[in-house]
């Protein structure tokens, strides 16, 4: 039973999870929170329902497709709401109003275009569940976990491993000297917000899978952010954990006080953790520069 | 008419409310995400005193303000306390939880269906002469050793410290005078919309009155004002064009904000000088024009 | 330069806003800048009733927002029948037409766009939300006028007064909350389900109205729902399978879901996903297009609907909507209340908006595609009323029978 409600709190926490790399990935290099990822996220998921599974495409059309427009998405972002924002040097403050901006313009863009309907995608699987002993297992929460894995152990190694992943970690340490020592920094940026965007694809088709679609879906994006800062501000590895650990943390106080009391509870647990650990679960201290 | 003393009314109400956000954000560049949670405990406060304990409608105002000060100092205390970044989330989590505490005490606030019968009191002079001296309350605390102190520290915080500026006083005092003006514009919207439900109070509205005071101008009082005066009223004038308002409300924004990122007034306070100023400058350029044309 | 251009800039914007603001107080055929909102010619409208061959009436819905399915099915309805009447040859020779007002499903939204519609556009009768809320937030204002709100707000706190005397001008043209709740009560224990579990969204007013009105019927026929299993839920929460799992491992005989369509959808596959293979009871948004919206076999679905679908006028008029319109009964909601308002305007006319209120106020029999609507005098809502009880046979609805409230 107990162990139950731990399993759909990793389900939520992995789709959590997502969203809150996503997040951090620009937060990392920006150093700001983009508030347009939600929107984002229901723009590529929308996009890929009306491309491929609205035609009776399967799953993994279905998440190419956002994945790709995800990714387009965001580097409309990128050039339109945060370019010039980026090469004037500007607070960080800017970014945050842009991205709130961005994302109320592509809500309202996805409300024209499907306000006055019920979207859902079709049924990917012939089974909804798996039964292993005692325990209910849907498959779709099986497909997304093991998704999610793979995408961001592809992240961890891309970031970690390769030479794209070393320049976005010199852009995100430090974007001026990166660019005096021969990283094109702006490209690295765009890079960023291709994978995010990426992220963000996947996310929304998930979330789309799990809860309909519908033009607010992406206010969920509040729960990566909170992930995220939880995780320690622009950490992946914070981020991932901070999201499992949000979904876990939720869905245990969900079962034990129920709605409502929970997200006051989830409230003060946050609060208190932020006071007792500044930097974050990564702790990796990200010099305050107001 | 009523329908421009409607939207008047409502815009004065919006600007008491940004008035505050102008005092965290523009003076002391904190950002909170919960500001319309304030104004949700000044509303729901000010309305269930007058609604359901018989008040008188002043003191119960007072009370309402009181009473969003004093929540205000509790989460005040590890918001001045914490860095920057955590600002946000501290407050978002906070709005969250209000909004969740009103659907559950439904008993007190009628929950999701909203609470009803509040009595009609506010009017468009008394939301104006509101919004004016909430106005002048934050140009004053701006020329006050606070908001000189608050400008200070919004640049760097460690050098604040260092010429001895009581930081974590300055932000608290800052972040209380916000507050109190959003609960008393809360509690100005109750008594004119009679009805308020949890619903509305939300931190996309907190961020709203972000992008006003950006759009405006983030370091200049009067931008700010214009720009809550500018944009909460552009809805209405932009009804006409149905569900495609809020995408050019959107373009619109993002477009200062990318081509003129100081905002519409930049750094330019309504001051006689600078009116004096600027005319001058006018005039000049104007017969400067005049005197080109004239040339051919 | 930069900062005089933008000066300038704000300048021409705050005069533009307050010339339009001028010029809709004056309501003169002038006021061009205004809100021309659908084929209408706004212009016209200060002077249409009296002289001109037009007649006004506004549309008041969420067309954006989390509603927004909602209100434009119901719009689609209500322009259905503006055209039939105005094909039909219009109410008394003139011709109908109808302004559509979005509120952003906003109190405050609502506000501005009630008052915009009464005094600036001047209609002469307004299409309500389906939406509770924005009831709620204009009935206060609409005192203040006198143009008549046909809605459907099933709250009876949006018609009635604390004193329990209605607001003269808001209306409901379906069944209350109670009504339907005690059908859809009186209906599950006619059909032998003895133990509930109660799914609701504490933060949606709809569904939060639902609620008593189902457990006080439960309670007449005995059967009380236990505390724990009554579980409210919230726009943050994001697992419905640990809220469902206290119900589903009680062994229910029937959960009772008065949700909005796409938390249906949810809840619906979380409860299939944990084996639940009870009966699901639902509210109006589980009516199509909820079948298509989930896409797999909902047998175990019941729901109450405002229509018959076994009566062939309304078949037909259904299936050839079903593919525009997402809640095919708010488009004969609206389909109906405009039949009705033409009714009215023929039978009281426009000049003295007392007698309209009256001729609203006092409806009778009216024989409506969804149902048959007596207004009591009293509560301003109907009744009476008979409601449809469905379920689905795989995807395809199938009626159960006519319950009367």
């Amino acid at each position: 039973m107990s162990l139950q409600i731990l399993l759909n709190g990793l389900a939520t926490g992995s789709i959590y999870a997502l969203i809150a790399t996503g997040f951090a990935l620009i937060f990392n290099v920006l150093k700001f929170s983009n508030f347009s990822h939600g929107a984002t996220m229901t723009a590529a998921a929308f996009a890929a329902y009306f491309l491929v599974s609205a035609n009776g495409a399967g799953l993994a059309a279905t998440l190419a497709v956002a994945g790709i427009a995800g990714a387009a998405i965001a580097l409309f972002g990128e050039f339109v709401g945060f370019r010039r924002i980026t090469l004037n040097h500007s607070s960080s403050t800017y970014f945050f109003v842009s991205s709130i901006t961005l994302g109320t313009l592509y809500e309202g863009l996805v409300t024209v275009k499907v306000g006055s309907n019920f979207y859902n995608f079709p049924r990917f699987f012939t089974n909804p569940t798996i039964n292993l002993g005692d325990f209910v297992i849907s498959t779709s929460d099986i497909m997304m976990f093991t998704i999610s894995m793979v995408a961001l152990i592809i992240l961890a190694y891309v970031i970690q491993k390769t030479r794209l992943g070393r320049a976005l970690r010199a852009v995100s340490f430090d974007r001026d000297t990166a660019q005096l020592m021969g990283i094109d920094s702006t490209r690295i940026i765009q890079l960023t917000f291709v994978i995010s965007g990426v992220l963000a694809g996947i996310a929304g088709v998930f979330l789309g899978i799990k809860y309909t679609l519908y033009p607010t879906l992406g206010s969920l994006v509040v729960k990566g952010f909170i992930a995220s800062v939880i995780g320690g501000l622009g950490s992946l590895t914070g981020a991932v954990i901070g999201a499992v650990l949000l979904g876990v943390v939720e869905t245990i106080l969900l079962s034990v006080l129920g709605s409502g009391y929970s997200t006051i509870a989830t409230f003060a647990i946050m609060l208190v953790f932020l006071l007792l650990r500044p930097q974050g679960i990564a702790g990796s201290n990200v010099q305050e520069k107001a | 008419m009523a329908l421009l003393t409607n939207v008047l009314t409502q815009v004065f109400i919006t600007l008491i409310s940004v008035a505050g956000v102008y005092v965290l954000t523009g003076l002391t560049g904190m950002f909170s995400l919960g500001q319309a949670a304030f104004m949700a405990i000044g509303s729901y406060a000010s309305g269930i005193f007058v609604v359901k304990l018989g008040m008188p409608l002043v003191p119960a105002i007072i009370l309402a303000v009181l009473l969003a000060v004093v929540v205000g100092y509790l989460i005040g205390y590890p918001v001045v306390r914490l860095r920057r970044d955590y600002i946000s989330l501290v407050t978002l989590g906070f709005g969250e939880a209000i909004a969740a505490l009103l659907t559950r005490m439904t008993s007190l606030t009628g929950g999701a269906s909203g609470f009803t019968g509040i009595p009609r009191r506010t009017t468009l002079a008394i939301a104006a002469v509101s919004a004016i001296l909430a106005v002048a309350l934050v140009a004053f605390f701006k020329s006050s050793k606070y908001g000189r102190q608050c400008i200070a520290l919004r640049g760097d915080e460690l050098a604040a410290k260092a010429m001895g500026i009581n930081v974590i006083r300055v932000k608290m005092t800052a972040f209380l005078l916000s507050v109190a003006l959003t609960a008393y514009s809360g509690c100005l919207y109750a008594f004119y919309m009679t009805y308020v439900d949890p619903n509305g109070f939300d931190w996309k509205k907190s961020a709203d009155w972000v992008i006003m005071v950006f759009f405006g101008g983030v370091n200049s009082l009067t931008g700010s004002t214009l720009g809550a005066f500018i944009l909460s009223a552009l809805p209405q004038v932009l009804r006409g064009l149905q569900n495609y308002r809020y995408v050019i409300y959107a373009v619109l924004v993002l477009l200062i904000i990318n081509f003129k990122p100081s905002g519409l007034l930049g750094e330019w306070e309504l001051t006689p000088r600078n009116i004096k100023r600027t005319w001058n400058g006018l005039r000049a350029k104007l017969s400067g024009k005049a005197g080109k044309k004239e040339g051919h | 330069m930069k900062k005089i251009l933008a000066i300038t800039l704000a300048l021409v914007m705050a005069f533009s806003l307050v010339a339009c603001g001028g010029s809709t107080s004056s309501s003169t055929p002038a006021s061009t800048a205004e809100p021309a909102s659908t084929p209408a010619s706004a212009s016209e409208a200060g002077s249409e009733t009296s002289e001109g061959g037009e007649i006004l009436i506004g549309c008041l819905q969420d067309i954006t927002g989390a509603t927004s399915a909602l209100g434009m099915s119901v719009q689609a309805g209500a322009q259905a029948a503006v055209d039939e009447i105005n094909a039909n040859g219009g109410i008394n020779g003139k011709t109908l037409v109808m302004n559509t007002y979005d509120t952003r499903g906003d109190v405050t939204e609502a506000v501005n766009a009630y008052i915009t519609a009464v005094t600036v556009d001047e209609v002469s009768l307004i299409i309500g939300p389906p939406v509770a809320n924005i009831a709620n937030a204009i009935k206060e204002t609409s005192e203040e006028y006198d143009v008549p709100v046909l809605g459907f707000a099933l709250d009876p706190t949006c018609q009635l007064k604390d004193d329990g005397t209605p607001y003269k001008n808001m209306f409901c043209f379906q069944p209350s909350a109670t009504d339907q709740g005690k059908i859809m009560a009186a209906f599950a224990v006619q059909n032998g389900l003895e133990t509930f579990g109660i799914l609701y969204n504490q933060e949606n007013s709809y569904s939060l109205s639902l609620l008593d009105p189902f457990t006080d019927e439960l309670a007449a026929e005995g059967i009380t729902v236990d505390e724990s299993l009554i579980v409210p839920y919230g726009s943050s929460d994001t697992d419905y399978r640990t809220l469902l799992q206290p119900i589903v491992s009680a062994g229910v005989d029937a959960i009772y879901c008065p949700n909005y369509t796409q938390e249906l959808v949810a809840i619906v596959t979380a409860a299939t996903e944990l084996g639940y293979e009870g009966k699901i009871v639902c509210g109006l948004d589980a009516a199509p297009s909820f079948n298509t919206t989930y896409g797999g076999d909902c047998s175990n679905v019941y729901y109450i609907n405002n229509i018959n679908t076994d009566d062939p006028t309304t078949a037909e008029m259904a299936a050839s909507v079903e593919d525009s319109v997402s809640a095919v009964n708010k488009y004969f909601l609206g389909y109906d209340v405009v039949m009705i308002a033409k009714q009215c305007i023929e039978e009281a006319g426009l000049d003295d908006p007392a007698a309209l209120l009256s001729a609203i106020e006092n409806v009778a029999d009216y024989e409506g595609l969804t149902g048959k609507i007596t207004i009591d005098p009293a509560t301003h809502m109907p009744k009476d009323m008979a409601m449809f009880m469905y379920t689905y046979d795989n995807q395809t609805p199938v009626m159960l029978g006519e319950f009367a409230g």
